[in-house]
């Protein structure tokens, strides 16, 4: 496949960005090759309810102490 | 040949956690993060407790699938500039990049474990009449 590609005037006025995070890319210019893999896991099972066992709670205290 | 890019105003409020602003060309870029995020009810740190062994710091993440056909591509700069006048930017987190100029390759990959704790439920509704 050909593919010819002619880049005119560009000028932007006002870029406003709240956050850019986790391996992630802002870019103001020419690349070749851009590849931007993400994995996020919150599986039910890491959802932990109780119990916060009596020792941890011990030690938390021991250490504020 | 790649363009000139042109920015007037840069500001950029916070810049953390292996994270750069590139001002100028470069030639290869290749991030990797990887964040254990645990949140509790309770407040309680040890930094033993997990062992970053999740498989999702293991999983090799699939790419998507390049197509056999090959382009040919050519690219005319009728007008080699990008001007931008402001940029504002107000966090840049866990190995990002703001990038003003060309580069030719970048990589990156992000991985994210996300685990929560809550207390359980009698305590839950004590504490809540302590309140």
């Amino acid at each position: 496949m050909n593919m010819t590609i002619v880049n005119h005037h560009l000028s932007v006025g006002h870029i406003a960005i709240g956050g850019v995070a986790s391996a992630s890319l802002v870019l103001i210019g020419d690349s070749e090759t851009i590849q931007l893999a993400s994995a996020f896991d919150t599986p039910p099972e890491s959802l932990i309810i109780g119990p916060f066992p009596e020792k941890q709670n011990n030690k938390k205290n021991e250490e504020k102490r | 040949m790649s363009r000139l890019s042109v920015v007037h105003f840069l500001r950029a409020n916070a810049v953390v956690f292996s994270s750069v602003v590139q001002i100028g060309d470069s030639q290869e870029i290749r991030l990797s993060a990887r964040a254990l995020a645990v949140q509790r009810q309770l407040e309680y740190v040890d930094s033993r407790e997990f062992p970053l062994t999740f498989p999702i710091f293991t999983k090799p993440i699939p790419l998507p699938p390049a197509d056999d056909e090959s382009v040919y591509h050519y690219t005319l700069h009728d007008c080699p500039l990008i001007a931008v006048h402001s940029v504002r930017v107000i966090g840049i987190s866990s190995t990002s990049v703001v990038h003003i100029g060309s580069t030719k390759t970048v990589e990156a990959n992000s991985r994210v474990k996300h685990i929560r704790q809550l207390e359980r439920r009698e305590q839950h509704a004590s504490s809540r009449r302590s309140d």
